[in-house]
């Protein structure tokens, strides 16, 4: 039963770590990047852009379809 | 080239300020429908059905077709990242990835449940995975005007 909670607090520490990290960039007093500023730059060449949006397929399918 | 795909994007202007406010009210309206009922209709289908596949196919070509061939304007990309700023989040991705991945090495065993196996529970009500849903194709709005 520990083991099965570590592991959910591991999952909700990293996700708030993200989630702070795009209120941080979103702050414009530091370097941080937001979620949207990197994506972009990744997105800029038609390949990074098929990436990400499979990227974003995936998750549906694996979320929606299975 | 990469770059001259950013330069014929960026510039390009969007097709809803033209419209008269009505009209735009109702094509809002419009697609607000067309989004509610594609949501309710797609977490109605069967997890590993064919119609659930095509469901999400449905929504990965619509996508697809606009960020290829209709992009609306993009929001312009920064010019470059800062390497820094872009550590913590390659840090905080690889350690999301690394947890995920420790659960599918355990082969996702109750002690160490993958994400997946968290999120699928929470999500399996109607009207949460319709939100679910939802929220998927706003990311990838939001996605395609990058």
């Amino acid at each position: 039963m520990a083991t099965r909670i570590i592991t959910i607090v591991g999952f909700g520490c990293v996700i708030i770590a993200l989630f702070a990290l795009e209120i941080i960039g979103r702050r414009r007093t530091n370097r941080i990047p937001t979620l949207g500023e990197w994506l972009g730059y990744l997105m800029r060449g038609r390949a990074g852009r098929a990436v990400v949006l499979l990227g974003w397929l995936w998750l549906g399918w694996h979320y929606f379809a299975r | 080239m990469a770059a001259d795909d950013v330069s014929r994007w960026r510039g390009r202007v969007g097709r809803g300020p033209g419209r008269p406010a009505g009209g735009r009210l109702a094509r809002r309206l419009a697609v607000g429908i067309g989004l509610a009922a594609y949501c309710w209709a797609a977490a109605g289908a069967a997890p590993f059905t064919i119609t659930a596949l095509l469901w999400v196919l449905l929504a990965g070509a619509v996508i697809g077709g606009i960020a290829f061939w209709r992009p609306p304007e993009r929001i312009p990309p920064p010019d470059r990242l800062d390497v820094t700023g872009f550590s913590y989040w390659a840090i905080g991705v690889a350690a999301l990835f690394e947890w995920e991945a420790a659960a599918f090495k355990d082969n996702a065993r109750w002690w160490h449940p993958s994400l997946t196996d968290l999120i699928n529970p929470l999500i399996a009500p109607h009207p949460l995975k319709s939100a679910a849903i939802l929220l998927w194709l706003l990311a990838g709005w939001a996605l395609v005007r990058r």
